[in-house]
């Protein structure tokens, strides 16, 4: 994968996300979120990131989708939450 | 009282310690391991990161490389530790997830068994110890032991590093610490965020010391009972499979 973009922030009173991104075609080719956060069950994260291929740049749908797999994953985002990883994939997108 | 197997202290590379948590998570699921608290030391010295974080990005592999420390992913969530052999004390406590003391709410999960290392300090005469959400014990405003949970397996597992003492500029030579992290807590100085027990009480308590004041207070803190044993040969066999397929290959402790 090659990495175009990136992005770190820190949730206050939560924890640190790290976005890389790779766009092609104003959509999401790849997508890596990483971090200190905790999520259970922690597999969730490769369905999230996958669910996300092929989103455009919308942090409100993209926040929509990440919600919508936690919960058909039963999952529980500790220390960040979903809106918080789609801006951090905002800040990704608009970085040089 | 709810009665724990204990596992005192032993010593292992990253690989096996990781291991023999997922073995005993194993085990216990298959209800054939009781709860279990486990204390262990790492040798070689190690880093561990969360199963979330990338290697690359908070591990400078080359320089753990030439000092002969390992590097490894956990199963858990959280940040990067630096496990030194001399450093510091890691416990291990597993239960199945209808445990009395398993509770629902994560936080709480992590307040209640944090209770231990609290209590732990409180012996040693550290009585400003206290939990500080998420997943940290605090003492005099910094970060005395780093805690991670995962509950997979039917079983709920949390670790743990208790700091006994701390070579600074080691830990952020091995560790890349991000910016953001600092900036958001206003510290300009990486310094201030992390302290050892060595560093409270300015005298050079010793491991042994330390783990006796670790096993008295889980013991009160959690109102359990410790029954000293060890791994059955069958965690000990999976354990060991676990540590050479998965907990030292690449393909793992690469994955992010």
């Amino acid at each position: 994968m090659i990495i175009l973009k990136e992005a770190n922030y820190k949730v206050p009173d939560g924890k640190l996300i790290k976005v890389k991104l790779s766009v092609s075609s104003e959509k999401i080719d790849q997508v890596r979120i990483l971090g200190d956060f905790f999520l259970h069950p922690e597999e969730t994260i490769l369905t999230i990131e996958e669910s996300l291929i092929g989103s455009v740049k919308d942090e409100i749908s993209i926040t929509e989708t990440i919600k919508e797999t936690l919960n058909e994953s039963d999952a529980i985002l500790i220390g960040a939450t979903a809106s918080d990883f789609s801006k951090v994939i905002m800040m990704a997108w608009e970085s040089k | 009282m709810e009665e724990f197997r204990f596992i005192d202290l032993e010593t292992h590379d990253a690989y096996m310690n990781m291991a023999i948590d997922e073995a005993v998570m194993r085990a216990i699921k298959e209800g054939k391991a009781p709860p279990t608290l486990r204390f262990y030391r790492w040798k070689p010295s190690a880093v561990s990161i969360g199963t979330f974080q990338g290697m690359y990005d908070e591990v400078a592999i080359d320089y753990c490389k030439s000092q002969g420390i390992d590097y490894i992913r956990r199963i858990t969530g959280g940040g990067a530790v630096y496990h030194d052999y001399e450093g510091e004390i890691t416990y291990s406590i597993l239960m199945p997830m209808k445990h009395p003391l398993a509770k629902t709410d994560i936080i709480e999960s992590y307040k209640l068994i944090c209770g231990g290392i609290i209590a732990s300090l409180n012996i040693l005469g550290i009585n400003d110890a206290e939990f500080k959400p998420i997943n940290d014990v605090i003492a005099s405003g910094k970060k005395v032991s780093g805690n991670a949970m995962t509950r997979r397996h039917g079983c709920v597992l949390q670790h743990g590093t208790i700091l006994l003492d701390l070579d600074v500029h080691e830990m952020f030579t091995i560790l890349k610490v991000p910016q953001e992290k600092i900036s958001d807590k206003m510290i300009s100085d990486v310094k201030e965020r992390v302290t050892s027990i060595r560093d409270i009480l300015n005298r050079k308590v010793s491991v042994d010391e330390l783990l006796e004041s670790l096993t008295q207070g889980f013991t009160d803190a959690l109102k359990i009972k410790l029954l000293p044993s060890k791994l059955s040969d069958e965690e000990f066999q999976m354990a060991t499979k676990l540590a050479k397929e998965k907990y030292s290959s690449d393909a793992w402790n690469f994955s992010r």
